[in-house]
C-alpha cells in the first residue's frame, strides 16, 4: 500500500463511518488503551492521534503523568495548529505514553498501553498509544514524539513505520518537555508515504521555536548500507537471525557493509546523562498551583506545598530528578554532563562521517517485546540498554526510521534505518521502496472500508 | 574593605525578554502567556531589542562583547518563579571583563548579563498573591569585582553608572536593585535584594559597622547570604540559608547560540568626562557642569547648542534657573535663548517672565533686550506724554493698573518689569508736587 | 551514595520518597551513577556538542501581541482579586 491518506480520500465513505469508528476504538481501547482521550466528535478527513506530550487546546495533556491530571492545554502546540489548518484531518484523540517520556516499554505509567498484537506483551515506549493506535486503526495517522528511541521502539514492536526527523526541523513549541536539545516529534503511520505527507504538513521553521529552523529537506539515496557488527552482536539470537535474513534481501540492491564503531556504541550512558539532567530542570516546573494537579493548602510554607505536589511523580520521574540533578552538581558536573557532552560530539562526528557515505541499518530493539509482567523486573540500567540502537541516532539528531520487516511468533520486528542530517526523505523513500515487496500483517484493522 | 556590586537594571523594551507580552500592564495577570507563566511546551523567544540594550551597556562599560552568547538555568524553586528556573547567563555572558572608571580609579567589570525577572509576590495575611505581568521582564546584571573600597566610592560607582545607563536610555531611578557584597575583613557577606539607592549605601553603612564592630570584639564573622530590612535599617541573616542550595547551572538548549555581530546599539556617553571637556578653559568647574548633565540629556544639548553664543557660566545659570519651574525636555528652545539674553545682560530672570516665555507669549520676550535705562526712557515719555492719567493716579492710586497696561501692553512688556521701573518715577513725581 | 547526599537531593529537589521508596530508589540511583562512571573511561577529547544540530539562535523582533485566552491561563489556579495565589513564604 503507498498511502492511505491517498485512498481514504478516494474511497466513498457509509454515512456514519465516523460513530462506528469511534464505537470501535472505545471497544477496543478497554483492552489496549491506547488512547487516554477520545474525541468523539471527529466527523470529518483522516483521523490523527497525538502523543499526551502534544498540547492540544480543550484536550487533556497529561504527558502520562500524575502531575498533569486534568490539565487542558489554552493553546496548541504548532504540530496540532498545522494539522488542524485545513479540514483534511480530524484529530481523535490523545495517546497513552510513559511518563514524561521516561520508558523503553510504555509501562511507566499508571496504566500501561498494550500491544497491539497481544495484549500480554508491552507496547512499546514511550509514545505506547500512537504505536498501538496506528496498528488497531487503518486510517489513521499519529504524532509521536521522540528523545532517545520513544518513536521507533514502540513501532517496532506493533509492526508500524515510527519516523524521527532531523532535530529541529518540526516545531517543538507545545511540546512538554522531557529534554530540550533531544526531543523531536515525528510520525507514526502505516506507510512511509502518510509518514512523509504528516511530516511535510507539520515541518518548517517556527518563531515559536528558536531551535526549529531545519527548512531544506533532501532526498540523497544512498547505494551503502553499514551494520555494525560488535552492536548487532548485542542483540538476541531470533532477532539477530531475522536481521540477517534482511540483510541477505537487502544486499541483491544494495552494498551490506560490516563496519566496526567503538564510538556508537557508547553511546548509552552519556545518552542518559544529558537527558536526564535536562529532564530534571524541566520537572522542576510542577509545583502544584499553577496547573495540572494541585495542593490544596495553601497556607503551607512555599517548600512543603512544593513537596507534596511533587508526590505525584512516579517512580521512574523521581529517579531521574533525582540522577539529573545529582548530575548538574558543580562537583561532579565536569565528569559527567561535560564528559557527555563531549561523547556526543565525538559520536556525531563519526556518524557524520559515516552517514555521508551511506545508511546504518540495525534491530530497532535489540529484543523481541517481553511480557508485561516480564519487563516490570528489569532494572533501569537493564532497561536503558534495551535502547542501544536507537539512542545513537536520537543523541545525533539524525533523521531515522523503523520499519516492520519480519514477525517472530506472530509479532512483529522492526529495523532501523538512520541517515544524514536533512537527508529525511531518503529513508522515508528507501522504506517506500521496501514496502512495495513486504506484506504488513495486522490483528486489528478497524475502519476499514 | 572590600566591596563587589551585583546590579540589577529593567531595560527598557515594549515586550518581555522571551515573550511578545507588553510590559505596559494594568490589571494584575493581563500580560500573560505560556510562556511567561513557564506552562508545560511553551519555549523563549529571544526578544532583539533587549539584547541590543544590554549590548549597549556592555560596549558602555567597555566589556568585551562575545561574538556568540548563550543562556543557562539557574534551578531554585520559589512562587515567584513559574519555571522554577531562570533563564540567564554564565559562560556565555553577552559581555566580559570591563571597567567602570570612579575619578582615576577603576572598578572592574566582571560581567554583564542578560536574565528574566521573576513575578511579583504580594503578602495578603498569610496567603501570597502573585502577578506575572513582572514575570519575564528583560533584566541587565551587571556584576563587579570588589574594587569598591568605601561608602564614597559607592555613591560615586552608582552615580556614574545611573549616568551611564541614562544615556543609553535606561532610567534606574526606580528600578535598581542589587546584590551587595561587603567583606570589612576576609569573610564576605551578601546583602541580596537591595531595592533603591539609598537602601544600598544604608546597607552597606550598616554591615561595615556590624562588621567591624564584630572584629573589634574579636567575633569571627560568618560567610552568610542576609537580607535588608527598609524599616529597620538594618541587615539580618536570610530564615533559608540559600548557600546550601545549588543552582545546578545547565546549557538552556532551548535557545542554542546567538550572534552578536550587527546588531545595532547605542553610543555611551560619559557626563564626567563630557563636562571636563565643556569646563575646560572656562571660569565654570567640571563638577558643575558634570552635576547639571549626569542625569539630563536635555541640559547637555542645551549647553552644546549655545555654547557658541554665550558663556558656559550664562548658560548653566539660565537652565538652573529654568529647571526651577519646568522641565527642560519641553521646553522650547527660544525660552532658554531669552533667559541666557536677560542673564547676560546682567537682569534678573523672575519667575513670572519665565511662566511668560513658557505660556508662549512671543512678544513680551522683546522686553529681555531692554536696559533698565531703556526702560525708565520708554516709561518716562509715557508719564510725559499722558498727565491727566498721572493726575488721576495721585487721587486714585488704584488706576496705577491701566497705567502700567498701557506701558506694557504695546511695548511687549511683563506687567511687573514695568511696574517695578515705574513705581520709583511716580513716587518721585508725588514728592515733587 | 551516602544518605547525607540523598537527602540534599531530595531536599533541593523538593521531593519526598515513602520508607519503602527509599531504599529502592536509593539502590537504583547508586546502580546508574556506576553505569554512568564509564564514560570516564572514554577518551572524547575536548570539543562538546550541546545540542544536536548547528542551529543559528534566531532574535524575535520587539513587537507586542497578546496572547488569545489569558483566562485560561489561570484556570487551574486558585484566583483571588485577580491575583494568583501561590503558597505561604
Amino acid at each position: 500500500m503507498a498511502s492511505y491518506i491517498r485512498e481514504f480520500n478516494e474511497i466513498e465513505k457509509p454515512k456514519d463511518y465516523y460513530e462506528g469508528l469511534i464505537e470501535g476504538i472505545e471497544k477496543l481501547n478497554g483492552t489496549y488503551d491506547a488512547f487516554n482521550v477520545i474525541n468523539k466528535s471527529a466527523r470529518t478527513g483522516f483521523l490523527f492521534s497525538t502523543k499526551a506530550n502534544i498540547c492540544v487546546k480543550g484536550f487533556e495533556t497529561d504527558a502520562g503523568s500524575k502531575m498533569l491530571k486534568g490539565y487542558v492545554p489554552p493553546f496548541n502546540a504548532t504540530v496540532a495548529d498545522r494539522m488542524l489548518a485545513k479540514k483534511d484531518f480530524s484529530f481523535i484523540g490523545v495517546t497513552n505514553m510513559d511518563e514524561f517520556g521516561f520508558g523503553t516499554f510504555g509501562i511507566n505509567t499508571e496504566i500501561p498501553a498494550k500491544n497491539a498484537f497481544d495484549s500480554e506483551y508491552v507496547a512499546g515506549g514511550s509514545s505506547s498509544g500512537s504505536a498501538v493506535a496506528t496498528a488497531m486503526i487503518k486510517y489513521h495517522v499519529s504524532v509521536a514524539e521522540s528523545t532517545g528511541g520513544s518513536i521507533a521502539a514502540p513501532a517496532a514492536l506493533n509492526g508500524v513505520v515510527g519516523f524521527t526527523p532531523t532535530y529541529g526541523s518540526v516545531s517543538r513549541y507545545g511540546l512538554i518537555d522531557y529534554a530540550n536539545s533531544l526531543d523531536k516529534i515525528g510520525v507514526m503511520a502505516r506507510s512511509s508515504e502518510d509518514a512523509r505527507i504528516v511530516f511535510d504538513r507539520i515541518r518548517g521553521r517556527d518563531d515559536y521555536d528558536t531551535t526549529c529552523s531545519v527548512e531544506k529537506i533532501s532526498s540523497e539515496k544512498k547505494s551503502r548500507i553499514f551494520v555494525m557488527d560488535s552492536m548487532l552482536s548485542k542483540a538476541d539470537q531470533k532477532v539477530r537471525g531475522a536481521f540477517e535474513r534482511l540483510l541477505d534481501r537487502l544486499s541483491r540492491d544494495y552494498s551490506v557493509e560490516h563496519v566496526d564503531s567503538a564510538t556508537m556504541e557508547k553511546a548509552i550512558a552519556p545518552y542518559y546523562i544529558i537527558a536526564m539532567a535536562e529532564a530534571s530542570t524541566n520537572l522542576a516546573k510542577y509545583t502544584g498551583y499553577k496547573y495540572g494537579a494541585m495542593s490544596q493548602d495553601f497556607y503551607k510554607q512555599y517548600n512543603e506545598f512544593f513537596t507534596d505536589a511533587r508526590e505525584g511523580f512516579g517512580i521512574e520521574a523521581k529517579r531521574r530528578i533525582l540522577l539529573g540533578t545529582f548530575i548538574r552538581s558543580e562537583s561532579v558536573k565536569d565528569k559527567y554532563y561535560a564528559k557527555a557532552l563531549a561523547i556526543r560530539s565525538m559520536i556525531m562526528h563519526e556518524m557524520d562521517r559515516l552517514l555521508k557515505d551511506g545508511y546504518i541499518l540495525s534491530p530497532t530493539l535489540p529484543i523481541t517485546a517481553p511480557k508485561i509482567a516480564d519487563a516490570r523486573k528489569l532494572s533501569p540500567v537493564e532497561n536503558y540498554a534495551m535502547d542501544l540502537f536507537t539512542i545513537p541516532p536520537n543523541l545525533g539528531g539524525f533523521p531515522h526510521i523503523s520499519f516492520p520487516y519480519d514477525y517472530i511468533d506472530g509479532m512483529p520486528l522492526g529495523a532501523q534505518l538512520v541517515t544524514g542530517h536533512g537527508n529525511d526523505y531518503a529513508i522515508l523513500d528507501f522504506v517506500k521502496e521496501w514496502e512495495s515487496s513486504f506484506n504488513y500483517t495486522y490483528k486489528h484493522n478497524l475502519g476499514e472500508l | 574593605m572590600k566591596i563587589g556590586l551585583e546590579v540589577h537594571v529593567a531595560l527598557p523594551t515594549k515586550t518581555k525578554l522571551f515573550c511578545s507580552c507588553s510590559m505596559e500592564a494594568a490589571e494584575p495577570n493581563s500580560c500573560i502567556c505560556p510562556i511567561c507563566m513557564g506552562f508545560p511546551g511553551s519555549k523563549p523567544m529571544l526578544n532583539k531589542a533587549a539584547v541590543e540594550s544590554a549590548l549597549g551597556i556592555a560596549n558602555a562599560l567597555h566589556c568585551s562583547i562575545k561574538k556568540e552568547m548563550s543562556f543557562v538555568r539557574k534551578v531554585y524553586f520559589y512562587p515567584d518563579l513559574p519555571k522554577s528556573y531562570q533563564i540567564t547567563q554564565m559562560e556565555g555572558s553577552i559581555g566580559s571583563g570591563g571597567y567602570l572608571e570612579i575619578g582615576d580609579k577603576r572598578v572592574r567589570i566582571r560581567r554583564v548579563q542578560i536574565e528574566e525577572d521573576p513575578a511579583q509576590l504580594i503578602r495578603d495575611g498569610a496567603l501570597t498573591l502573585i502577578d506575572f505581568n513582572r514575570s519575564g521582564t528583560p533584566l541587565v546584571e551587571i556584576v563587579t569585582e570588589p574594587d569598591i573600597s568605601s561608602e564614597e566610592e559607592m555613591r560615586s560607582f552608582i552615580g556614574s553608572l545611573r549616568s551611564i545607563l541614562y544615556y543609553l536610555g535606561v532610567d534606574i531611578n526606580k528600578e535598581i536593585k542589587a546584590d551587595v557584597n561587603i567583606s570589612v575583613a576576609e569573610t564576605r557577606v551578601e546583602v541580596k535584594n537591595v531595592t533603591g539607592i539609598k537602601s544600598m549605601i544604608e546597607s552597606l553603612r550598616f554591615e561595615i559597622e556590624r562588621q567591624t564592630e564584630a572584629i573589634r570584639n574579636g567575633e569571627e564573622i560568618a560567610k552568610e547570604t542576609r537580607g535588608y530590612n527598609e524599616k529597620a535599617r538594618s541587615t539580618q541573616t536570610l530564615r533559608e540559608k540559600e548557600s546550601d542550595e545549588e543552582y545546578g547551572y545547565i546549557f538552556e538548549s532551548d535557545l542554542t547560540v546567538f550572534g552578536t555581530e550587527g546588531l545595532k546599539f547605542n553610543l555611551p556617553v560619559y557626563a564626567n568626562e563630557v563636562a571636563k571637556e565643556l569646563a575646560k578653559g572656562t571660569d565654570v568647574s567640571s563638577r558643575t557642569v558634570s552635576e547639571i548633565i549626569m542625569l539630563d540629556r536635555d541640559s547637555l544639548a542645551q549647553i552644546n547648542r549655545l555654547r557658541g553664543r554665550h558663556g558656559l557660566r550664562s548658560i548653566i545659570h539660565g537652565i538652573e534657573r529654568y529647571k526651577k519651574y519646568g522641565s527642560m525636555e519641553r521646553m522650547p528652545d527660544r525660552v532658554l535663548d531669552s533667559i541666557v539674553l536677560l542673564i547676560d545682560n546682567g537682569k534678573e530672570v523672575p519667575k513670572e517672565a519665565i511662566t511668560d516665555l513658557e505660556s508662549g507669549k512671543d512678544a513680551k520676550v522683546e522686553y529681555s533686550e531692554l536696559s533698565e535705562e531703556q526702560l525708565d526712557k520708554l516709561i518716562n515719555e509715557y508719564v510725559a506724554g499722558n498727565p491727566e492719567l498721572i493726575n488721576e493716579y495721585m487721587k486714585q492710586p488704584k488706576t496705577v493698573n491701566f497705567i502700567i497696561e498701557n506701558i506694557a501692553r504695546p511695548n511687549g512688556l511683563h506687567p511687573k518689569v514695568v511696574a517695578r521701573r515705574l513705581m520709583p518715577i511716580l513716587n518721585r513725581i508725588a514728592e515733587s508736587r | 551514595m551516602e544518605d547525607k547526599e540523598f537527602d540534599r537531593l531530595l531536599k533541593i529537589t523538593r521531593l519526598r520518597v515513602s520508607d519503602g521508596e527509599r531504599s529502592m530508589i536509593k539502590k537504583d540511583v547508586e546502580q546508574v551513577i556506576a553505569y554512568f562512571d564509564e564514560v570516564s573511561a572514554v577518551d572524547a577529547g575536548k570539543e562538546q556538542e550541546r545540542y544536536p544540530a548547528a542551529i543559528p539562535g534566531r532574535f524575535r523582533e520587539d513587537v507586542i501581541s497578546s496572547f488569545a485566552d489569558v483566562d485560561g491561563l489561570k484556570r487551574n489556579s486558585k484566583m483571588r482579586n485577580g491575583y494568583i495565589v501561590g503558597p505561604k513564604l
